[in-house]
């Protein structure tokens, strides 16, 4: 699967992440979705992480995450729309009370970046073990 | 959230020669790109990463300084190349293992919450955004070397 993630070479094609398919063409025509423009958007604030933290732990509710920042209430739920407009966190009715719940699966181009750089140093590494064992250079 | 890449390899090797890997100009254009390397703390070099037009790369430059080197046990610097991989950090420990080496290495600082990181994707093209394109382009092309 790590080689059907970025292609630069497929302009145009969608990629089956989610439902939303919006494309955006640089000027080096490659390809990338809002969806997950989103997404690095929505984890690229310290205290978006922090809240993404909170509620890979628990379920919690505006207040409870209200509870752990210094910042005003309204400003709190600005960066919980963030979050639930790039899709990693929905909001859940518990009675009288909306819980944020966090949606682990959507951090799914992130992982694949990430995976894109293992990959680099695997190959990389790899290189390193066979030249020392064809001894040269030694 | 991990935001740090772990490998640990062994190497039938003693860690003087592994070491001379890591660390000598030549070899390590070998195996990793071009570089101005020098063994020495505070030394600022880079790694020219060669385009790739057939994957629609234009190559680029890594962006380097020594922040440790103990031979034959320790070797780390730093490792820019813009958005979300300013100051990252590439670190290499050299253990003995019985005639080998067991090889430690990490990649950690990947940052998140680089300012621009957000522009990246309202248009900037940069940031992430043109790492992803610009680190698939280079894994690809590592693949079509290999083959």
């Amino acid at each position: 699967m790590s080689g059907t993630v970025f292609r630069p070479r497929e302009e145009g094609k969608t990629r089956g992440l989610t439902g939303k398919h919006s494309l955006t063409y640089t000027s080096r025509m490659v390809a990338v979705s809002h969806y997950e423009a989103d997404v690095f958007g929505a984890i690229s604030h310290p205290a978006r992480r922090q809240m993404l933290d909170l509620l890979a732990d628990a379920d919690h509710s505006v207040n409870a995450i209200a509870g752990h920042f210094k910042m005003s209430r309204p400003a709190v739920s600005q960066h919980l729309r963030v979050l639930r407009d790039a899709g990693l966190a929905t909001e859940r009715r518990f009675g009288r009370e909306r819980r944020y719940h966090f949606v682990p699966g959507r951090l799914g181009p992130v992982r694949e970046w990430i995976a894109q750089y293992e990959r680099f140093w695997d190959e990389r590494l790899q290189r390193l073990a066979k030249l020392l064992s064809k001894g040269n250079k030694g | 959230m991990t935001n740090t890449i772990r490998r640990q390899i062994l190497i039938p090797q003693p860690r003087e020669k592994v070491w001379q890997a890591l660390t000598d100009r030549a070899t390590l254009a070998e195996w990793m790109y071009p570089n101005d390397f020098e063994p020495r703390v505070g030394h600022h070099f880079t790694f020219q990463v060669p385009p790739k037009p057939e994957v629609g790369f234009e190559g680029l430059v890594v962006q380097c300084e020594v922040l440790e080197c103990e031979p034959p046990s320790r070797l780390a610097f730093s490792w820019s190349v813009g958005g979300p991989v300013v100051n990252t950090r590439v670190s290499y420990r050299l253990e003995p293992d019985g005639m080998g080496t067991r090889l430690l290495f990490e990649h950690s600082g990947f940052d998140l919450s680089q300012p621009y990181g957000e522009q990246a994707f309202q248009g900037a093209g940069y940031g992430w955004a043109k790492m992803h394109e610009q680190l698939a382009a280079v894994v690809q092309g590592m693949a079509a070397e290999s083959d």
